[in-house]
């Protein structure tokens, strides 16, 4: 399919659902009726070519994103992967691990195995909370406040002292992998676990699993080769703006 | 069975090898990146049996640390961009090759992959010394401490938690423990 700002946005989930993630993420309502997404973007006050790129990369995948994402305000960016953010620790993260809750309780012959299993995501929740409250206090406060700065005649003071002995570079060496245990615990319930006799229930943890790990795959993506490259850029105009001494 | 990572920078190329490989017998998964850093992230994720590298990307890492981020029966191909001589080696392919040129190289790989995979089959299971080292691991020791246990390196150590990372397919230590607990090598009061 290829995407242009003429087609109706309706046709375009249709042709694609898994787009509707995007946008739920960019805060979208549904009810386009006949919209294009030209129409859609323009009512919403949503960047027309941010929309078509982001969409183009979901749907694509055959490009690498930084070449057509890395050109626009990095606060639009920002306000997509703090959406993001909310949607995995408000839904997503919790139904799977009410799913958990509820396999355990109802079906007594595995009962014992999701007690382990529930432990098991609870301490990868309590990670995957760090690792994204690291960067909704810090990490992105940082990044809009350099952006705001660099549009400055003269950067705030607070700020100037704080992006001396700053760079992102630091946060990218310990960005922590946060896919890496919810991998485990699939190939876990995939491999070695015998399936409770509510196989329906189990199933369907698997699929959301699954779906999440993809989902913050992407995630990561963004954050990895979109965001902060465009970081660094904003950070050596910045010195360069307001060199030292 | 392999799966199989393409890692080039020309868009055509990329399809074309996605296309070609998609109807190849023997490959289960394949993945395509045209970047540096996507390749290496997915190198890490993915865990290729068969890298298909073009020659001309420069990688952040060089040629051997490369080779300790594939695992041990995994292979490299190399696209070339200019033509070969009719005697080169099967580890390379050129973007001038035909179509059966290719098929027959990479069917060369995918034939030893296969081979190695089917004798293996049996073997996957853990040995007796992967599991006690497995055990300490989910015990919480740290390699330092289980070589010390057992009186051999802290490299032989890591070398035996590669391949019971590889025969799992679990990468973490909290991942390892529940693997241990379902499998009675611990108990759950072992841990706390
Ligand atoms: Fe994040
Ligand atoms: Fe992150």
């Amino acid at each position: 399919m290829h995407i242009h700002p003429h087609m109706k946005m309706s046709d375009l989930v249709k042709a694609d659902f898994e787009l509707l993630a995007v946008l739920q993420r960019l805060k979208i309502p549904f009810g386009f009726k006949d919209k294009s997404i030209q129409t859609v973007c323009r009512e919403e006050g949503i960047d027309l070519n941010f929309f078509l790129n982001l969409a183009k990369w979901f749907h694509e995948r055959d490009f690498f994103p930084g070449e057509t994402l890395m050109n626009h305000p990095v606060k639009w960016l920002v306000k997509y992967l703090r959406s993001t953010h909310s949607c995995y620790i408000d839904y997503q993260i919790p139904r799977i691990e009410s799913e958990i809750i509820q396999i355990e309780n109802t079906d007594q012959a595995s009962s014992k195995n999701m007690q382990l299993m529930l432990k098991f995501f609870r301490e990868y929740i309590s990670e995957f909370t760090a690792h994204i409250q690291l960067e909704e206090e810090k990490i992105f406060p940082y990044i809009l406040e350099l952006e705001e700065n660099l549009e400055k005649e003269k950067p705030d003071p607070e700020f100037l002292g704080k992006a001396r002995g700053y760079t992102i570079r630091d946060f990218l060496d310990e960005h922590s992998d946060i896919e890496e245990k919810l991998t485990d615990l699939r190939n876990i319930l995939l491999k070695y676990l015998d399936p409770p006799s509510n196989n329906c229930m189990f199933t369907n943890i698997l699929i959301e699993i699954f779906r999440l790990g993809k989902d913050l795959n992407d995630h990561t993506i963004l954050e990895e080769n979109v965001l902060i490259p465009q970081v660094i850029k904003l950070e050596e105009q910045f010195h360069q703006k307001f060199p030292e001494g | 069975m392999a799966k199989v990572l393409i890692a080039e920078t020309s868009y055509l190329v990329r399809r074309g090898l996605i296309n070609l490989l998609e109807h190849t017998e023997g490959v289960t998964e394949i993945k395509a990146e045209g970047h540096p850093e996507t390749i290496m992230q997915t190198l890490k994720e993915f865990s290729p049996d068969i890298l298909l590298l073009n020659s001309a990307i420069t990688l952040p890492v060089n040629h051997d640390e490369l080779l300790s981020r594939l695992h041990d029966n995994a292979r490299i191909i190399y696209i070339i961009n200019t033509p070969l001589p009719q005697d080169s080696p099967n580890h390379q392919i050129s973007i001038f090759d035909t179509k059966n040129q290719l098929s027959e190289k990479i069917a060369y790989h995918l034939q030893q992959y296969r081979d190695r995979r089917e004798e293996k089959e049996e073997t996957e299971e853990l040995t007796p010394r992967e599991k006690l080292i497995l055990k300490h691991v989910a015990l919480g020791l740290t390699n330092k401490e289980i070589a010390a246990k057992l009186f051999i390196s802290t490299h032989t150590v890591i070398s035996h938690r590669k391949n019971i990372t590889r025969k799992l397919d679990i990468k973490t230590v909290s991942g390892l423990t529940v693997y241990a607990i379902l499998n009675g090598i611990i108990k759950m009061e072992d841990i706390s």
